[in-house]
This record gives structure tokens, C-alpha cells and sequence, in this order.
């Protein structure tokens, strides 16, 4: 051993390192290890993650920072045959380690791996292997190894501090001296630091599925595994195995700059370049978008993207993007696209987005720029029940080799993180449920103590102290890869000479090991393909209104500007619409009053975290009624803040914000953006929280103006909605009202069609439909369809009769049986239906319950028997009337029974509104109606009761709940503050029914009752089935 | 025949609730899934809170933290079941548990002994009161109508005429029909037993299964119901009282090994072995002295038996003359015989092992025989520690370990022992609180003693020895 201390500790890069994207195994993130090893001084550090590249990019982002040079490579462990490390000399090597771990990874179920010897038949140059020599036949797998890995192939010796460290060094310079390879010093490192040792115990107890006390051996016994002072490892290893591992370092000259993606090219026909095809295209659909020749402005805009796109090369993408919506439109299957490219003259003309840039007065200045160095980004919003057709068509179109989804590295938040801890300590069942519910469910913080407190822990009980400890620092930490919803990456390449694919949970996808923020940095493109619940809603509109008046509207050929749209709009009459149908929505509807497209841009964007957190929202709605001045902070930002009064309320806006009043440079503001969605997983925002600071003071902008843009960026973090979204949203939601205005039946029949969607249910459509004097016919299957349909009615709006899809536990097939099997006649008696639509018992059953064979058999009750009694006869007897049976007498229900089984059934009711039958009880209770509300004045004290369909909690709200009550008129917000919320928990939680009295605030036509005490009647409604929507 | 059905509403709490100091606390027994607990069962303190059965547990804790937990545990209900029916059994010699939660004694034959009827009816409510049961008492001609009345009265008696009737304005959902047979009735429109009676048998042939008419019958005493009886447990309680009161271990000898005899006729003839019986001795004032005797593996032998038994009865210190013995054996699994060889090639005086550290431990007591077992932890003085003799386990270890470790680490009385290996790390323990951190090395002593010591990382101070090599 070499003991000998020189002036300065030898040069040493570590060659083995895990970092915590080996999940349940390394202790580490990238950054920190980069960050140490470059303290310490290495020559290069190797991320060697097992059979995985997923962190890789953060990696290579680490290095990049602490410049300190990034070894690729990857630790695997053979099933038949010896562990080995490997890494990547250059490009070639890289393009076989992906290879590799694609093979072994898509050789097993999701989240595990199989390598086989076989594997290594394959070509391995470009990969230099490390092999620690662990197994139990070192010779043979010695000299296995040494045939495929011919001069690239090296012993590694990783000591740490075991029984007898000096006898192991000698075997294995022995055995390498046998074997005729070089040895080489290697750290096997699972941590940047031994302080990690308890977290990376916790790992490995968890990913052993026990606690930390009975995982005995399976736990490290030192934290030996960090990244040591070079002086420590001078003291274990000889000075040849350390330089040896400098001479590796300098081998490895791979860098993930080097990789070159490139679209698929067969978008392009013969003959045509990218530019001239795209043009052809664009060229091809104008008559189509303008039937009377396009207009200058369009014309102009047109011209200057398709130069722009052809500059930066991005053709490719627009044709990808075009083609996989052109496939949805031939399906006819609806779709949007939205981004900050989304919304330009091209994509118009392509028909990714169905907005005409000239119908919107937007600055769209952020299409595409040369200096900010974006890609494009487009995400298209396809029918939710169809996403799954557009999907399976990329991977026909492109191949599984070509294509794939991006993952998500879903990352450990606070609830999951202290089950996982408190687990691994072996706290009981019932503690660790309670601890988890201390955590907000998404939270990535430690429950406060208080919280704590309140729940019966005691923070400062070791044990507790020790399970914050490690829960803190698990907190943000990569746990495993799963699918990205709808994002895709497709390559002209094979992926996996790019990047490892995996095989996803869902058979027949695969996905790749990096998620989209990693794509953005190696500039590989994605499309996002998602999928929008009220695109399938609209869709069938169209179509119901098409069949109905013969008219065929398109979300681009709807009337604009049409006032009695934006009169109802601004009356919150907006229940099942688009986006602004929400308590909140509403509630502002009426203060905001939006008279065009451009207004319905700002209310998508108002309601949510960015600015309420930044206390942008009263500012603009007082400036917009006239209550305040309209100022702006400097003249040089009137242009970014014209449109919205001066009052900051997008993402875009405070990104111009920072170019024009901090002076920030393009590449910073992309910076800003990137930090800006990341910091609360990763942090990075405060330096530029004192970047703006201190340049926007020092051009003089008021410190408290500053700081209140910097909370709204972290709002923006949270739940990011650039204004190029919300135009794309406004879209939806304008064609949404349209129809809610002009064609209600459709609409809601629509609606009901693609339930589950949206924020309310079926039963509460139809509810708004008959207070907006829309007939409605209840289930029958004389006229029933599967789907709700129009049927003619005496006024201009078609009559909604419920389809069979209403009734509860009714299979489709069943339902469309009956649909089928009335095409070819009306039926003669219930044996007839039951004999043709072929139904069992079950489908008997639920639809003499729901009061569907009324037509056939009368009331429910005689339904019931006359199906019970239906017996499957032998086709020899089929269609002969079934033998007489003794007439029984069945009582009729009651309206009460009817109304039961209605809620039971169908979860609705065509009957009167269960306040309606309890009206007079709650006259006598002197209860008010919501019809009433508008009469009664500003702060009156009053009491109301109604079926509790709402309780919402918002976390921007410290601990108020919103109620919503439903009578038989309508809704009504109440509000209840955290002390009535506390004290009368019972009743806020568990009333099905409630009775409120409180004060009646009514101001602009938005009416909120603030409860001073609630009183829970629902014992009145014994046996209803009304479910309420409960919120966290 | 007059049928009795006990009806024990609360019989999950009332089993957790009589052994409890305060009945009236909230309590809640609680099952379900580690993910999704409910409560299964509230006392009325708890319902008070707003607790209600089949919440779950996390929206329980959201009203109120204010109420104890308990496992409801489906095997505890069983016992109290059991208990009930030997209590009940005294009664009558006709006990069922045909239906859960409830128990059913003919009653007619027993009138002559504890009736009349409210009189006997008073008892039993008294007694079960005094148990800590509550119940509702109905008495009818056949069992199912008993128990089918139970479900809505209280206290009710009825005779062969009035049955139909009180049938007839039974709720269609509490007569013990499946929950689809009365939902189909109830969609029927159907609410009443009587209802049912009035609709043509044929109809109600076609419409539902067999079982339905039948349970009618059943009800109205036109079928019998087939009972399963009681029977008093399988176990081993024998007691002999003494003809005079002893105060000498070798008087007691002699009931001993009658009792110790009898046991092994009993398992013997079921054929299976004890594993733990209890010496009670009773005094005459003042508590038994109880006197466990357990054993590792089952066993039958009464010359063992009596053995072990004397061994402990040895050691006992006999607080009063003793009156009577009493052995009781609960824990009686089959009996699993060893296999011999043909010619028995052990000497005489040699015992197998297992009969061996028996006798050690009946003799010396159940602390003075140890065993060396392994832990799998990274820390010495946890991996092999002293453990009461358990089935053996083999011991694991990697690396080099002294066979002797000492209970305490201490100095190294030698200043500069020579090193053979090390230093072997250790670093393990932070999650009890008995983290350590130790460079432990194999040094020889200039008498040629190997040892193994340590010292603190970190630390400068003399080497620790803690244990010897062989």
C-alpha cells in the first residue's frame, strides 16, 4: 500500500457513480455529485447509472456548470453472467449503449431489466467495460469478458474499508495479472457525500420493501461509497490504479452535444425539399381558409413565418405536426393545437389551430424568434375519447423504432416521500396514513409542525426528527420513469441510436428515458398529442346540430363577435362550457363583462394561481370598470402592457418584462422561463429574483413593484398559462358558448354524450337545460337511443330525450342492442324486447328500474314483474305471445319512490327537483330560494338550503370552503370561513342536504351567502342518491 | 318447540367494550386495508362525535381525534361467540350459532326448570347484562322466525296463531332474504312479507330463485330449519379437589401425575399433542396460584409431561395450603411423532436435545438457558446477542467475526499490538439512535492472543478491545 504523502494529492476521475436516477439506489442528484467532485478536484467524473441513461442529460447539464467533464456510461448486471460497468469512448459506443439498454430493457416488464450474454455477441466498439470482478468465477467471466472487450477491458478495484482490504487488493492484482488486463481504482460511489449515509439506507431498505432495521445486510455497512478526498484514496490504492484512471477519462471523448437528430423525411415527396413542400401545402390550403382570396395582412404574416421557419430549419416539424392533425381531420376526429407557434397564419392555414390570428387582436410577436433559440412548441388537443386512434396512427405511420413517447421522471412529493421514510422506520400503518395527510398531496414541502402537532406527533420525538430529516432530503428526488401523456418524439433514426427506449406500462407503446425538459437541452423535437374532453363535446354538436337544421359549423366558421353570446357570457349563464364554468369563473363573469375574443383570452387566463398570487386580479378588474387610472410602471412598457391595462397577467408579459425593463438578454429570459417551471422541483429562481432586483431599481421601478412581479412568477411556476394557451382555450370557448346560446338542447345533449368531462354532471345539465326552458323526455325504449337525441318540440329548441346511457349499470353493448333491434321494428311487449335486443337479467332489471320500458309494461313496479317473468324461451316458441298469467296488482309508486329511484337509476330526475317536493317544509324553516336572491338586498341576513354539490378548499384561499347549493332554481356560493369551517366540520363534510343562514353579499350581480352557521337537513331527503363533488 | 333467539347487536364492540376500563370513550374498532382503513364498528360516544360505521378512517380523524382505535378482529368475536354459547349451554341443551351474532336455544323443555317464560326471559337479560352483552330477546314457534323477528322487536313472544301476522308486517328487506331478492321485491313495489304471501306461488316460482318460497315456509314452521348444535369445547380442563389441604410439593405429586396422566389419555385419544397447559392450584381465600408450563414442541408423553410439570412445581413458591388442582389445556395441535431408527443407537444415559433443553429449562427457569442468535445487522454487539432458545438458526457471516464477543467493549491493555488486518469499517445504526461509527481491526497480542478491537473514526484514543478469536 502506498503510504506515502506527496505535496499534492494524485490526479484521480471516477469511473463508477450512481446518481439518484439509479431509483431506490444512488443518494445523489447529478448537481450535487459534480459539484463535490469538483471540489475534491477529480479529472472527470463517470454517471453510470444501472442500466439507465434517463439522467444523464441533468448530468451533462451538471458538468457543464462546474466544467467539469462528464463520462457517459451505464452499470449493468448480467442475469447469466458477471456485473459490469460500461462507458462510452465516442459516438459510436454511445449509439451501442443505448442500444443495449434498450434490448434489456424492453426484454422485461416496465421498471426492470434483463441482459443477456447473447447480448454481447453484438459489435461493442466504442465501449470501454469496467468489471469489478464480484462474481463467483471471476477466471471465466474474466475471460469472457476479455474476448468481447479486447484491450478495452478493466479490472476495477473498489475497496471500502472491508474486512481486509489489503488481502482483497492483492487477490485482484493478482487475478488481473493472471488475466493479462490492467486494474484500475473505481469508487462503486452511491452518494456525493457520507452524510447521505442514512438516506441511501432508506433507499435501499425501500427498495427492498422492508424497515431500515430488518434490512441488516442488505444496508451498506460504512458510507465508504461517496466521492473520497483524493488524499483518502491515495492512502488505499496503489498510484498506477489511480493513474489508470485518468488514462480511461481521456479515452472517453463522447459528448452529448455530438448527438444530430433529424425529422423523419418521408413527409417530403420525391422532388420537393422541405421548404417547397411546406409552401405547396400552405399554398394549397388557402382557398380552403379563404374561399375569397387571403387577405394582405394573412399574406404578409405568411410570408414572414415560412422565411423565419426555413432560417431555423424547422420545416420538418410543421409537416409532422400537419400531417398527424391531418390524419384527425380525415377520421374527423376534432382537434386544436395551441403554443406560442400554435398561433400563426401558417398553422391556421395548415388547420392545426382553428384560430384565425386576424379574428384576435394579439401580438404575436412570440412566434418564433432567431435569438431566443426556442423550439418550437405546439400541443394539439384531440377528442378525449378518440386521442387513442391519432396515437396508435404515429406509431403505425412512424414504426416503434421511430417513435416514441417522452417520459416523466415523476419525482417524490411531500406525502410520498414521508410514507416511503416513515415506512422504511417501521412506524405502523395508521401513523404513516396520518403523516401522509399532514402533506398536501402535492406539496413539495415538509408538513409544517403544526400541522404535525395537531395530528398527534411530536416534531421533536427523535424518531420523528430523523423521518423529517430524510423525507426533506428525499423531497424532489427522481422515484421512477413513467409515460408522458401524449408526448412524442419521432426521429428519422432509430430512436435508440439517440436515446434508450423502454417499453411503457400500456402494451403496444414504448417510451424513451428522457423526459421533455431533457429533450429540449440535446434539441430533440416533440409534438404534444393530448386529450381535451370538450373537443369530443363540441364534435358531436356539430354533428346533432347538422342532423337536426342541416347546417355543418366548424369551430373557424362560427359567427364572431356575436353580442347575445357575450350577454349571456357576462350574466355567468356558463354552466358546461369551456373554461370559465368554475365557481371562480363565474364569479368574475359578471365584474369582467367580456364584449370580445380578446376578453375571454384574459378571464381563461385570470382565475389562476400566476396572478392572484401576485395580486394582479382586483388592479385589472378596477381599471377595466373604470375605478382606477390606467398607469403603466415606465413608458418603455406601455407596449407590453397595453392590452391588459397595465396590469401584468401573462407568462409573456413578465418575460418581456424582463428584456425590456431588467435589460435581460434573450438567453436570460429563457432562463428565467426554464427556472420558472422548475423551481419548485429544483429551486434556482432567487438569483434572479436579485438580478431583477437590483437592475430594475437601479432604472427605477419601486422595490415593492419588483417583488410583487417576482411572487407572480412563482405563481406562473406552479401552474403556467401563457397567453398563447389561453388564445387557443378563449377559442373553445367561445365556439362552447356559441352553441350554449344558440342551440342549448344540442349543447347539453352533447355534453352528456361525452360525460365524464368538465365540472359538472349530467344531472346538473340537464337542470340548467330546463330552467333554460329546453323539454326533456325521460328514457324509454320505444325512442331511447345509447346517446341522448333531439327530438322535435313544439318552439325552436329540439326536445333532449335521454338516451340509455343515463341509466346506471347499463352495459353499452346491451344499450345499443336495444337500438339496433328497434331500426328493425317497435316492439310488441317486454318478452319481445328482451328476445331481440337479447338482454339478461341484469340488463332487464335496470331498465324496468329506470322506468325505460314504461311503453311496454307501465310504471316501474309492473315493469319489474313483467321482466322477473320473462323466460328465456326456446326459439321453437319464438315470437309466440308467452301463456297468460294471473293478473297481480302492484302498488304505484309514490312521487317520493319515483324520485328515489330517478337519483337511484339514472342519477337524475325529469320528476320535480327534490327541493320542489321539500319546498313547503323549508318555507316553514324559513328558507329562501335562489330564485328569490335577486330581489333581497345587499346584506340582508337570510336563510337557504339546498342539495350540497360543491365544497372546494382552494389553497390560494387560507382556509375558506366554497359550497355550492343547488335548488330547483339554480345555484348559490356560499362561503365559509375557516372558523365557522373548524366549528362545524360535521356538518360542512357530511350534509347532503344544508340549510345556511348567513348574509347575503350582492354586488354587480354576483351573489356569495356568507354562512354564520350551517344546519344539516339531510334526513329530509332520507334515501336520496345525490352525490356531491368534493374537492381537496 | 319454543324458539329463543338472542340477538347480540354489539357484539364486536360489547366483546372489546367488557374488558375495558371505560366503556363510555369513544371508541371505534377499525379494519380494512393498510391503504383504505373504515371503521367497522363506533360505541355511542364515538357516534356522538359524528363517527359512523363504514367511514373511513381519514374522514373520521377529519371530525375528530378524539376516540380510541381498536383492530376489529373477526377471531376475538368468534371467542365471545363461543363463551356465549357454553354460557347459554346451562340453559338448554339445544344451542345453535346457525346465524352470526346470535344465539338460539329451545326453550319449551327448559320452561320447567327456569320459567315461566318472563321469568326466564328476565334472567337471561340480567346475566347477559352482567357479561357486559347487550340483546334483543324474541321468542317464536320455529328458529328462522325467531331470528327474523329479532331484526325489528324486542322482547317480543309469539305463539304459533299470532305468527303469520307478525310475520306478515315484516319489512320484505329485514326477513332474511338475499339483498337481490329484496331489492327485486322492493322494485316490485313490494314492502311487506305479507305482500309476498298474497301473490300467487306459481308467479313467484317463475320469477325467483327456489330458496325464496322455501325460506317462506321456513319462516311460517311449514319446513324445518336443519341446526347444527353446540357442542362444549375440545379442550382439557380437569380438576381434582383435595381431601385435605396441602402444603407440601411431594402431597402434590400424586394429583399431579394423575392429571398429567389424564391429559395424555385425552391427546392420546384425539391424537394430538400440548404445546402450553396451566397448573392452577386453588386456596382457599385469595387468587390461584396459576402455574404455566410451556413447552417448544408438542408433545404427549406422560412420563415427559409429568416431568416438566413437577419441574416447575418445584420451583414454585406455595403462598396458602392448597385445596384443590385444576390443569388446563388449550393449545392442543396435532401431534407430530419423530422418527426413530429401527435400533436406537443412542446410550441410555443421553437425552435428544430438545428434551434435554427442556429439563434445563424447567429446572433452572426459562432465563437461565440462552441461545446465540444472529441478527442480520451491521453492528457487532447487535449481529450475535444472547436470545432465549429459539428454533436453531444457522449463523451467517462474511466476514471474519471473533466467537466471543465481549458484552462491552474495553480498553486494549496493549499499547502497540501487532495488525493483521484492517481497518474494516463500520457504519451503521442511525435509525435507532444507536448509530455507530468504528475502524475495527484483527490484532495480535504479544502473547500470541488474536483479538479484535476498534476505534471510533475519527478518534485518536487506544483501541477497544471487543471480542477473541478461538
Amino acid at each position: 500500500m502506498n503510504h506515502t504523502h506527496a505535496a499534492s494529492p494524485p490526479a484521480y476521475a471516477e469511473l463508477h457513480c450512481l446518481s439518484n436516477f439509479s431509483f431506490q439506489r444512488g443518494a445523489s442528484s447529478a448537481q450535487e455529485l459534480f459539484e463535490r467532485a469538483r471540489q475534491h478536484g477529480y479529472a472527470a467524473l463517470a454517471i453510470t447509472d444501472e442500466c439507465s441513461l434517463a439522467g444523464i442529460v441533468r448530468a451533462w447539464q451538471a458538468a457543464k456548470k462546474t466544467e467539469l467533464a462528464l463520462i457517459v456510461g451505464s452499470e449493468m448486471q448480467l442475469e447469466d453472467g458477471p456485473k459490469i460497468i460500461l462507458l462510452a469512448e465516442d459516438l459510436a459506443g454511445y449509439q451501442r449503449l443505448c442500444g443495449l439498454i434498450s434490448v434489456a430493457r424492453r426484454r422485461a416488464k416496465k421498471g426492470s431489466y434483463r441482459l443477456l450474454r447473447e447480448d454481447f455477441e453484438e459489435p461493442l466498439d466504442g465501449l470501454l467495460a469496467l468489471w469489478p470482478a464480484q462474481g463467483e468465477t471471476p477466471h471465466a467471466d474474466g475471460r469472457w469478458l476479455r474476448e468481447r472487450f479486447p484491450e478495452r477491458l478493466w479490472l476495477a478495484v473498489e475497496l471500502h474499508r472491508g474486512p481486509d482490504d489489503a488481502r482483497r487488493l492483492a487477490q485482484l492484482l493478482a487475478l488481473a495479472t493472471d488475466l493479462g488486463i490492467p486494474a484500475v481504482a473505481s469508487g462503486d460511489v452511491h452518494m456525493h457525500a457520507r452524510g447521505r449515509r442514512a438516506l441511501q439506507d432508506c433507499m435501499s431498505a425501500i427498495r427492498h420493501h422492508l424497515p431500515v432495521a430488518e434490512a441488516g445486510h442488505r444496508l451498506f455497512p460504512n458510507g465508504e461509497r461517496h466521492l473520497r478526498r483524493r488524499e483518502e484514496l491515495a492512502g488505499l490504492y496503489p498510484a498506477e490504479l489511480l493513474e489508470e484512471t485518468l488514462r480511461i477519462a481521456a479515452r472517453c471523448r463522447f459528448d452529448l452535444g455530438q448527438l444530430r437528430y433529424q425529422y423523419p423525411r418521408e413527409l417530403v415527396p420525391e422532388g420537393h425539399t422541405p421548404t417547397t413542400w411546406l409552401r405547396h401545402l400552405a399554398e394549397k390550403n388557402i382557398p380552403w381558409r379563404w374561399p375569397l382570396g387571403i387577405p394582405d395582412k394573412a399574406r404578409k404574416n405568411l410570408e414572414h413565418e415560412l422565411k423565419l421557419i426555413a432560417e431555423l430549419e424547422y420545416e420538418s416539424y410543421f409537416l409532422t405536426v400537419h400531417d398527424i392533425v391531418q390524419f384527425a381531420r380525415n377520421e374527423r376526429i376534432l382537434c386544436q393545437g395551441r403554443g406560442s407557434a400554435a398561433n400563426s397564419t401558417l398553422c391556421f392555414v395548415l388547420g392545426i389551430t382553428e384560430l384565425d390570428p386576424a379574428n384576435s387582436n394579439l401580438l404575436f410577436e412570440r412566434f418564433l424568434s432567431k435569438e431566443r433559440n426556442e423550439p418550437p412548441d405546439i400541443d394539439v388537443d384531440f377528442e378525449h375519447e378518440r386521442r387513442e386512434e391519432v396515437i396508435q396512427y404515429v406509431f403505425r405511420r412512424y414504426g416503434r423504432t421511430r417513435a416514441a413517447l417522452t417520459a416523466v421522471a415523476s419525482t417524490y412529493h411531500g406525502a410520498g416521500a414521508v410514507r416511503d421514510v416513515a415506512k422504511a422506520l417501521g412506524l405502523p400503518a395508521d401513523q404513516i396514513n396520518a403523516l401522509a395527510d399532514c402533506c398536501g398531496r402535492w406539496s413539495g414541502e415538509l408538513p409544517p409542525e403544526e400541522r404535525l402537532r395537531e395530528a398527534g406527533f411530536d416534531p421533536q420525538s427523535p424518531i420523528m426528527r430523523r423521518v423529517l430529516a430524510l423525507t426533506g432530503e428525499l423531497i424532489g428526488f427522481p422515484r421512477h420513469l413513467s409515460q408522458h401523456p401524449g408526448g412524442f418524439v419521432i426521429s428519422e433514426q432509430p430512436l435508440h441510436s439517440l436515446v434508450p427506449v423502454e417499453n411503457a406500462a400500456m402494451a403496444g407503446r414504448s417510451i424513451i428515458q428522457w423526459d421533455k425538459d431533457d429533450l429540449d437541452l440535446v434539441g430533440l423535437l416533440k409534438v404534444d398529442i393530448l386529450a381535451l374532453g370538450m373537443l369530443s363535446a363540441l364534435r358531436r354538436c356539430f354533428d346533432l346540430v347538422e342532423r337536426y337544421r342541416g347546417t355543418r359549423w366548424e369551430l373557424a366558421t362560427l359567427p364572431p363577435n356575436d353580442k347575445p353570446t357575450y350577454d349571456m357570457i357576462s350574466r355567468a349563464d356558463t354552466v358546461g362550457v369551456f373554461q370559465i364554468e368554475s365557481r371562480a369563473q363565474m364569479a368574475m363573469l359578471p365584474r369582467l363583462r367580456p364584449k370580445e375574443f380578446y376578453d375571454l383570452v384574459i378571464e381563461v387566463a385570470i382565475v389562476r394561481p400566476g396572478p392572484i398570487q401576485g395580486d394582479m386580479v382586483h388592479p385589472y378588474l378596477r381599471r377595466r370598470n373604470g375605478e382606477e387610472e390606467v398607469t403603466y410602471p415606465s413608458e418603455e412598457l406601455v407596449p407590453v402592457f397595453e392590452r391588459t391595462l397595465g396590469v401584468p397577467l401573462f407568462q409573456e408579459q413578465v418575460m418581456q418584462l424582463a428584456i425590456v425593463a431588467a435589460k435581460y438578454t434573450p438567453g436570460e429570459a429563457d432562463q428565467l422561463r426554464r427556472s420558472m417551471a422548475a423551481w419548485k422541483r429544483h429551486g434556482g429562481l432567487e438569483p434572479h429574483r436579485a438580478k431583477l432586483m437590483e437592475r430594475m431599481t437601479r432604472r427605477g421601478y419601486p422595490a415593492e413593484f419588483v417583488a410583487r412581479i417576482f411572487e407572480q412568477i412563482k405563481g406562473f411556476g406552479s401552474y403556467g398559462f401563457p397567453e398563447s394557451h389561453a388564445a387557443s382555450f378563449a377559442l373553445l370557448t367561445y365556439a362552447s358558448c356559441w352553441l350554449k346560446c344558440h342551440e342549448p338542447a344540442a349543447f347539453a345533449c352533447a355534453l352528456i354524450n361525452s360525460w365524464p368531462m368538465g365540472f359538472y354532471n349530467p344531472d346538473q345539465v340537464l337542470q340548467d337545460a330546463r330552467r333554460h326552458c329546453i323539454a326533456t323526455h325521460p328514457v324509454d325504449v320505444r325512442h331511447s337511443d345509447w346517446d341522448c337525441s333531439l327530438e322535435p318540440d313544439a318552439g325552436d329548441q329540439p326536445a333532449i330525450r335521454l338516451g340509455l346511457r343515463m341509466i346506471r349499470g347499463l352495459a353499452e353493448d346491451a344499450g345499443r342492442r336495444v337500438e339496433a333491434a328497434r331500426a328493425v321494428g317497435p316492439f310488441a311487449d317486454v318478452a319481445d324486447l328482451v328476445r331481440r335486443a337479447a338482454l339478461d337479467a341484469r340488463a332487464r332489471e335496470r331498465l324496468a328500474d329506470a322506468g325505460a320500458l314504461r311503453g311496454l309494461a307501465g310504471h316501474r313496479h309492473r315493469a319489474r314483474w313483467a321482466i322477473a317473468g320473462v323466460e328465456n324461451q326456446a326459439p321453437l316458441f319464438a315470437g309466440l305471445p308467452s301463456q297468460e298469467e294471473i293478473q297481480v296488482a302492484l302498488p304505484l309508486p309514490s312521487v317520493g319512490e319515483d324520485l328515489h329511484a330517478d337519483y337511484a337509476t339514472l342519477s337524475t330526475t325529469l320528476g320535480p327537483h327534490p327541493l320542489s317536493l321539500l319546498r313547503s317544509v323549508l318555507r316553514n324553516r324559513r328558507c329562501r330560494s335562489s330564485r328569490e336572491l335577486p330581489g333581497i338586498e345587499h346584506g340582508k341576513h337570510i336563510g337557504l338550503a339546498g342539495l350540497v354539490i360543491g365544497r372546494q378548499r382552494p389553497q390560494t384561499a387560507s382556509g375558506v370552503v366554497f359550497v355550492t347549493l343547488e335548488d330547483e332554481f339554480g345555484m348559490v356560493n356560499v362561503v365559509v370561513w375557516h372558523d365557522l369551517a373548524e366549528r362545524q366540520r360535521k356538518v360542512l363534510v357530511g350534509a347532503q342536504l344544508m340549510q345556511v343562514d348567513g348574509r347575503l353579499e350582492s354586488q354587480n350581480g354576483v351573489r356569495h351567502l356568507i354562512a354564520r352557521r350551517l344546519i344539516d337537513l339531510t334526513p329530509l331527503l332520507t334515501g336520496l342518491d345525490v352525490r356531491s363533488r368534493d374537492f381537496r | 318447540m319454543r324458539w329463543a333467539c338472542i340477538l347480540l347487536p354489539q357484539l364486536a364492540l360489547d366483546s372489546v367494550l367488557r374488558g375495558r376500563a371505560d366503556p363510555d370513550a369513544a371508541l371505534a374498532l377499525i379494519s380494512g386495508t393498510p391503504q383504505r382503513r373504515v371503521l367497522q364498528t363506533v360505541n355511542p360516544a364515538a357516534r356522538a362525535l359524528g363517527l359512523r360505521p363504514g367511514q373511513s378512517l381519514g374522514a373520521a380523524q377529519a371530525l375528530s381525534r378524539d376516540f380510541a382505535m381498536l383492530e376489529y378482529d373477526p377471531a376475538r368475536i368468534e371467542r365471545a361467540q363461543q363463551f356465549l354459547a357454553a354460557w347459554a349451554y346451562r340453559f338448554s341443551s339445544h344451542v345453535s350459532l346457525h346465524y352470526p351474532r346470535c344465539l338460539l336455544l329451545e326453550v319449551e323443555s327448559s320452561l320447567g326448570l327456569f320459567g315461566p317464560w318472563p321469568r326466564f326471559e328476565a334472567r337471561l337479560r340480567d346475566e347477559l347484562n352482567a357479561l357486559g352483552f347487550r340483546q334483543r330477546i324474541v321468542v317464536a314457534p320455529n328458529p328462522a322466525a325467531a331470528r327474523m323477528l329479532a331484526n325489528v322487536h324486542d322482547g317480543l313472544a309469539v305463539d304459533a296463531a299470532g305468527l303469520a301476522e307478525a310475520l306478515g308486517r315484516m319489512p320484505i328487506e329485514r326477513v332474511g332474504f338475499t339483498r337481490e331478492v329484496a331489492s327485486a321485491f322492493a322494485r316490485m313495489g313490494v314492502r311487506q312479507l305479507q305482500q309476498v304471501r298474497n301473490l300467487p306461488r306459481e308467479s313467484l316460482a317463475k320469477r325467483f330463485p327456489q330458496d325464496v318460497l322455501r325460506h317462506l315456509d321456513t319462516l311460517l314452521g311449514e319446513r324445518p330449519l336443519a341446526l347444527r348444535c353446540y357442542a362444549p369445547p375440545d379442550r382439557f380442563d380437569v380438576r381434582i379437589e383435595l381431601n385435605f389441604e396441602v402444603e407440601s410439593h411431594q402431597a402434590l405429586l400424586f394429583p399431579l401425575r394423575r392429571l398429567t396422566g389424564d391429559l395424555a389419555a385425552f391427546l392420546a385419544g384425539r391424537d394430538s399433542g400440548v404445546q402450553r397447559f396451566t397448573l392452577h392450584l386453588e386456596h382457599r381465600s385469595g387468587e390461584d396460584s396459576s402455574l404455566p408450563v410451556g413447552l417448544l414442541a408438542a408433545e404427549r408423553e406422560a412420563a415427559m409431561l409429568f416431568e416438566l410439570a413437577r419441574g416447575r412445581l418445584e420451583q414454585l413458591q406455595v403462598p396458602a395450603p392448597v385445596q384443590a388442582m385444576r390443569l388446563v389445556a388449550r393449545d392442543l395441535p396435532a401431534f407430530v411423532p419423530q422418527h426413530r431408527e429401527l435400533f436406537d443407537e443412542r446410550p441410555q444415559q443421553s437425552l435428544p436435545w430438545e428434551q434435554l433443553r427442556e429439563r434445563l429449562r424447567a429446572r433452572l427457569g426459562d432465563d437461565a438457558v440462552l441461545g446465540l442468535g444472529a441478527v442480520a445487522d451491521h453492528r457487532p454487539e447487535r449481529a450475535w446477542q444472547a436470545a432465549p432458545v429459539a428454533r436453531s438458526e444457522t449463523l451467517q457471516q462474511e466476514a471474519p467475526r471473533p466467537a466471543w464477543l465481549l458484552r462491552e467493549a474495553q480498553p486494549l491493555r496493549e499499547f502497540a499490538p501487532r495488525i493483521l488486518a484492517g481497518p474494516e469499517r463500520i457504519e451503521s445504526g442511525w435509525w435507532d439512535g444507536g448509530d455507530v461509527r468504528r475502524d475495527y481491526y484483527r490484532v495480535e497480542t504479544r502473547g500470541g492472543q488474536r483479538a479484535w478491537a476498534y476505534r471510533r473514526v475519527g478518534d485518536d484514543g487506544p483501541l477497544q478491545l471487543h471480542g477473541w478469536f478461538a
